[in-house]
């Protein structure tokens, strides 16, 4: 299909001249990675910018690592990046998971984290794990760097605490050093590819100390604040979990929607708060876990 | 317009295009090769599938100035000498019916093989999870691959 | 049994090479120059209204915008069995989606914005979105101008109401059948409507070239039929009209008939000398072409204790769309076999063909056998299990066998419906119940049977053109069109058999109605039963030539001759071996030097002669509709999880009576690929509307067709072979069926596991989850 809007391209070399670019543009010019949201938003008019500002030739953007405790992710770096690399995985399997579960391998050859934090939509699998390991936003302007933390960053469906001057040059994760797990489970209508039903996060560690954040079941993805200080300090038992799922009510707001009725996203948050909770604590002691296959059907 | 220059199929190829145009449009309609397909256009069927510096992507996603000075492959460029042991497998086995989809999942499979010369199922699933069959029922596709890379391993 | 050289044998694909090297030409693929125009459609927004005006005015200032045309300018009508459809809508529209406008410009994102500047408006009607709204007292009629519609003799509308047509079946003695019941069960049962989902989008193109002759290059299961359509309603000549089929993306019965190919043909006339095209996207693909109908089933069975049927009530209501001009004859063919494959005296189906303001139904694989036998094997399972009575042993006590009667009273044909029970019910190990090692989950398992007949006119005929080439290669000119079902190789197959020449040897070309013979559609599984008829008898007829030529020049005697390697031989005279490539063009030297002989030139016609609709209108007796029916069953396991619902397929057999299967392989991979598309329905898809009848899930992002992922762990296609007396070497089709079990099956297993009965369709995790729920409470 042909795009009927007509929009200029640029591929600037620097950092500056990407941030120069965007600094006069602003609203009407839209930053370009992967482009598998944003040309298909542009194919179905919802967008119309004057200007695509095609980042990957800029090379800092391209920066994954793993220093001092912190995972950088570059602006540039794919979802394939992050699956395949291995310090991804040891350091952080929860954004493993959820890379994982990001719609198909030949979109998440091109899709990039931070486009798809950009992108804000509800059910963002990857903002569960951001949330949990209190990820930082890097912005850079003209007018110099904000870091935002990843619980500012989603103001709504949509909508991010981004200004029409900046742009995100990566995505910083704190790795904790005590002995932790995170498991990411997503619940789809079927095996393929699917935008989350509902997505729970769930990072435990051996102090007992416990985050735990969803996607697809609020406005925005959030942290569940109210049931990790219920848990936090205490060890798992179906009573507890129990206790936990009780809060639901409180934590959630979920909506009816094409892909699920509000009952069913609240029923199975608690199947999945409970079955994540295992996972995590499962993988904490050192076993094997496909959180693919926890919820059945595949 | 812009002139681009890239590698297509192993020739370098130059075309005039307009910042709008994708790379799947452009492919087919100005440069004359026809084996991605259109399927969906917004990424979920997989039958534009090329691939891009090695890597299978969406040419319905890709704006076509961004393969200035990159290489893609299609399926034309992997059938001008022979067929690969893929594609034969894929014959031999019946792994297509109507065949819209074909050249993308030989794409799919062929960057899988690279990384992966003896994928398991799961890994062969996974590969070509994101390219919609609707005649096959994809067990030919799977027996094809586990056919041709069990051999190999001899 | 007689051996054959390559009937029954996995030969691989004709058409392999081109597809699999990328070399495989689709509409899109079509070049053509500088003078080629792109079409865009203007659709509406609105379920049923009247147009006041289109302003077209700013659209016109887009630069690129040739011309813009509207219904004004094509006051023409067409269908395929019933006329109630225009071009363009006229005065009204009728559903989401309907075309009212075209912008052709010369590039397509030229049209694309020109036709985002067109502006209708619109007086909103009251709508009907649902066939049983649409079939109470006082419901806005969809069609005031009924009676005045053209339609096949064996369609009865009814004026006056959204009835389109009403198929009336009646047999025996309805009421003395319930009253010898020890046991009746009535329920109601509902199936959404579902999209064929090709991966390849409707194309077509069209041009008219300065001698008045037009040209379709169309993505079509039914190249004759839309030439026919095409000159109809064009008013041109059959002659004037030529429709080229190149290689379809998957068809499903979404490309039978015509839909959009007739506007790009129709914008094409008053374009001389351009070519225009007209490529959907994949959202037009959702919202305006055929969909398979909606229905609501009410079934009321009455058995005796013994486990025999009695009698049979089913009635089934169509959400048939705004236009039925195909999808009404979906609802006839049902509405003949609504027993399903049991032998059943006391019979009564209304089978009720229903307008409503939602897109035209029509055909998709299975015909409305899918939709009738999710209801019917749903209830059969209930009611042998509410007697006590195994459910395969009810079964099996009263599955149809052949000569006995069918609903409308002819007879059914040789089947091996037991031999496919026996088979499955040993494949999925139906006697051991597995436990769950998994305390989330538990495991269940269900049964089906199933059955369908090719939904055809009587006269329905296929034809086929055969010539040899210098070295014996042979071109089989037929136009049945190969949408993935291996139709090009088997025809090869049949041809190779008959005349000793390898398949790979055989070309077979899509269809151009100027040079290919007539076929009536690429539909109703009955390509290779019919067309193959027809391909056999013109290999026979190139047989015949080539015997009786060679008789003529060497003077053996004809009963001695045969062909064996691409030659000639004599039983009497092992030396005497004449290779075909030495005379089928050139003709035989003889000693004088002349030559005898020349090109063979074959062909070969199938009509079946023997099929009819004039039944009665009120009872369906006395015709012979059905030219016979292709039988199975099929079994499976599921393990669900008891907290999400989730249905996981762990092993699935089908077995289906091909008759003789052609190409073994071919049938597995039917069988394979129909049970997941089947699977789907019943899982996942379905078409979802909102309350003004805009489809809200008009994208593979929400409406969800399986990818790799979704395979069941194992699959068993199992084939019988009780031969087809009038089928090429005993075949009948299979291609449809393969998908007809997997949603009852389902709904069995789910029962089988949880004790919960669903009678909605899709059963998706969330209902299976939902229903669980309220059950606990």
């Amino acid at each position: 299909m042909a795009i009927a809007h007509e929009f200029n391209y640029e591929r600037p070399q620097s950092l500056h001249a990407a941030m120069e670019l965007k600094d006069s543009y602003r609203n009407s010019a839209l930053i370009y990675a992967g482009g598998t949201d944003l040309v298909v938003n542009i194919k179905e008019g919802m967008l119309k910018p004057e200007l695509l500002i095609d980042i990957k030739d800029i090379p800092e953007l391209h920066k994954l690592c793993l220093d001092n405790g912190t995972l950088y992710i570059g602006a540039a770096v794919t979802f394939m990046e992050l699956i395949d690399t291995d310090f991804v995985e040891q350091a952080c399997q929860m954004l493993h998971d959820a890379a994982k579960t990001v719609a198909s391998h030949g979109v998440r050859s091109r899709a990039t984290l931070a486009g798809n934090i950009c992108s804000a939509v509800p059910s963002l699998d990857s903002a569960t794990p951001l949330l949990c390991y209190d990820a930082v936003v890097h912005c850079q302007s003209l007018e110099g760097t904000r870091n935002i933390p990843i619980g500012d960053w989603f103001l709504a469906p949509r909508k991010t605490a981004i200004k029409d001057n900046e742009l995100v040059t990566g995505i910083s994760l704190k790795i904790p050093k005590e002995q932790n797990a995170g498991v990411y489970l997503k619940l789809g209508r079927y095996g393929g590819e699917d935008l989350a039903q509902a997505g729970w996060g769930i990072w435990l560690n051996n102090a007992k100390q416990y985050r735990i954040a969803h996607c697809a079941l609020a406005p925005t993805p959030k942290r569940a604040f109210a049931i990790e200080a219920l848990l936090n300090g205490k060890e798992l038992s179906p009573e507890l979990i129990q206790t936990a799922i009780a809060l639901l009510d409180e934590e959630i707001k979920p909506i009816s929607d094409i892909r699920s009725g509000k009952e069913y996203r609240m029923h199975v948050s608690g199947v999945m708060l409970k079955r994540g909770l295992y996972a995590a604590k499962d993988r904490l002691d050192g076993k094997i876990v496909e959180p693919a296959k926890l919820l059945g059907g595949i | 317009m812009k002139e681009i220059s890239f590698m297509l199929n192993s020739e370098l190829r130059s075309v005039s295009v307009e910042p709008n145009e994708v790379l799947l449009d452009v492919l087919r309609d100005k440069l004359g090769v026809k084996s991605p397909k259109c399927g969906c256009e917004r990424g979920d069927c997989g039958a534009c599938t090329v691939l891009l510096d090695g890597k299978a992507v969406r040419s319905c996603l890709v704006l076509a100035v961004e393969a200035e000075n990159h290489s893609i492959i299609t399926v034309e460029g992997i059938s001008v000498e022979k067929l690969s042991a893929l594609q034969e497998a894929f014959i031999q086995f019946n792994s297509f019916q109507c065949g819209y989809c074909a050249p993308g999942i030989i794409l799919a499979v062929t960057e899988l093989l690279q990384a992966h010369p003896k994928p398991t199922l799961e890994q062969i699933k996974e590969s070509i999870a994101g390219n919609l069959c609707r005649c096959t029922g994809y067990t030919p596709i799977f027996d094809a691959i586990m056919a041709l890379t069990k051999e190999e391993g001899k | 049994m007689k051996e054959y050289t390559y009937i029954g044998k996995d030969v691989t694909r004709i058409d392999g090479l081109e597809k699999i090297s990328g070399a495989a030409i689709y509409g899109d693929d079509i070049d053509f120059g500088a003078n080629l125009l792109h079409a865009e459609l203007v659709s509406s927004t609105e379920a049923h209204a009247i147009i006041k005006s289109i302003d077209i005015s700013e659209a016109l200032k887009v630069k690129g915008v040739y011309k813009i045309f509207t219904g004004k300018d094509f006051p023409y009508k067409f269908g395929l069995y019933m006329k109630d459809r225009f071009i363009f809508a006229q005065d009204k529209v009728r559903f989401v989606g309907e075309q009212i406008a075209a912008v052709v410009a010369r590039t397509p994102g030229a049209a694309k914005r020109a036709a985002a500047l067109v502006k209708v408006e619109y007086e909103p009607l009251p709508a009907v979105l649902d066939q049983m709204d649409a079939l109470a007292d006082g419901a806005t009629l969809l069609h005031p101008d009924l009676e005045n519609y053209p339609h096949v003799p064996w369609f009865f509308p009814k004026p006056g109401t959204n009835v389109a047509h009403w198929r009336k079946t009646r047999k025996g003695d309805l009421e003395g059948g319930f009253a010898q019941a020890d046991y009746i069960l009535e329920d109601t049962y509902t199936v959404p409507r579902y999209a064929h989902c090709a991966i390849e989008t409707h194309v077509a193109v069209g041009k008219f070239d300065y001698s008045g002759r037009l040209t379709v290059w169309s993505s079509s299961q039914s190249p004759h039929t839309q030439r026919h359509l095409f000159a109809e309603a064009l008013g041109l000549g059959h002659k004037d009209v030529r429709v080229i089929a190149p290689h379809v993306g998957g068809g499903f019965g979404g490309k039978a008939g015509v839909t959009m190919e007739i506007i790009p043909a129709a914008l094409a006339t008053k374009l001389k000398g351009y070519a225009v095209k007209l490529r959907y996207s994949r959202e037009q693909e959702f919202i305006n072409t055929y969909q398979r109908l909606g229905v609501v089933a009410k079934i009321k069975m009455g058995v005796s204790k013994e486990g025999k049927i009695t009698a049979l009530d089913h009635k089934i209501y169509w959400d048939a769309g705004a236009y039925v001009e195909y999808g009404a004859n979906v609802v006839n063919a049902v509405g003949l076999s609504a027993i399903g494959p049991y032998k059943i005296d006391n019979v009564s189906i209304d089978s009720v063909c229903i307008y409503t303001n939602l897109p035209p139904g029509g055909a998709y694989r299975g015909f409305g056998y899918s939709e009738m036998l999710f209801g019917l094997e749903s209830h059969v399972t209930r009611v042998a299990n509410e007697l006590g009575i195994d459910q395969i042993e009810f079964r099996r006590n009263n599955a149809i066998r052949v000569g006995d009667t069918t609903a409308y009273g002819a007879k059914m044909n040789p089947n091996g419906l037991l031999e496919c029970i026996d088979k499955v019910t040993k494949a999925i190990d139906w006697e051991h119940r597995p436990v769950s090692q998994n305390p989330n989950t538990v495991i269940g398992k269900g049964f089906s049977l199933f059955w369908k007949a090719p939904a055809m006119p009587p006269n329905a005929s296929s034809s086929a053109f055969l010539k040899f080439n210098e070295d014996s290669s042979i071109n089989l000119i037929i136009s049945g069109m190969d949408i993935g079902q291996g139709y090009q190789t088997v025809m090869a197959q049949i041809a190779a058999e008959i005349l000793s020449v390898p398949p790979s040897k055989i070309r077979v070309e899509t269809p151009d109605t100027d040079r290919n013979p007539y076929e009536w559609q690429t539909v109703a599984s009955h390509i290779t039963w019919s067309s193959g008829n027809a391909v056999k008898k013109a290999a026979i007829d190139a047989r015949e030539q080539i015997l009786s030529l060679v008789h003529r020049v060497y003077n053996l005697p004809l009963e001695e001759l045969y062909l064996q390697d691409e030659a000639v031989k004599c039983t009497q005279d092992p030396r005497f071996v004449l290779p075909l490539k030495d005379f089928v063009v050139d003709g035989i030297m003889t000693k004088d030097g002349t030559f005898k002989g020349g090109p063979i030139n074959a062909r070969g016609m199938f009509m079946p002669e023997f099929s009819s609709t004039n039944g009665d209108p009120e009872t369906s007796q006395g015709g012979h509709p059905n030219v016979h029916y292709t039988v199975g069953a099929a079994a499976l396991t599921v393990e669900i999880d008891k907290d999400t619902g989730k249905i996981k397929v762990l092993k699935t057999a089908l077995a289906i009576d091909a008759g003789k299967a052609l190409n073994p392989d071919l049938v597995r991979g039917q069988i394979t690929g129909g049970l997941l598309q089947g699977l789907a329905t019943v899982l996942y898809e379905d078409m979802r509307y909102d309350a003004k009848g805009k489809l809200l899930n008009p994208n593979f992002t929400d409406y969800k067709i399986p990818t790799a992922m979704d395979v069941p762990e194992e699959i068993i296609p199992i084939i019988v072979e009780v031969p087809q007396p009038d089928g090429p070497f005993g075949a009948r089709g299979i291609g449809e069926h393969t998908m007809l079990p997997a949603a009852p099956m389902i709904a069995n297993a789910v029962e089988d596991a949880l004790g919960i009965r669903i009678k909605s369709m899709p059963i998706t995790a969330e209902k299976v989850a939902m229903a669980l729920l309220a059950k606990k409470k």
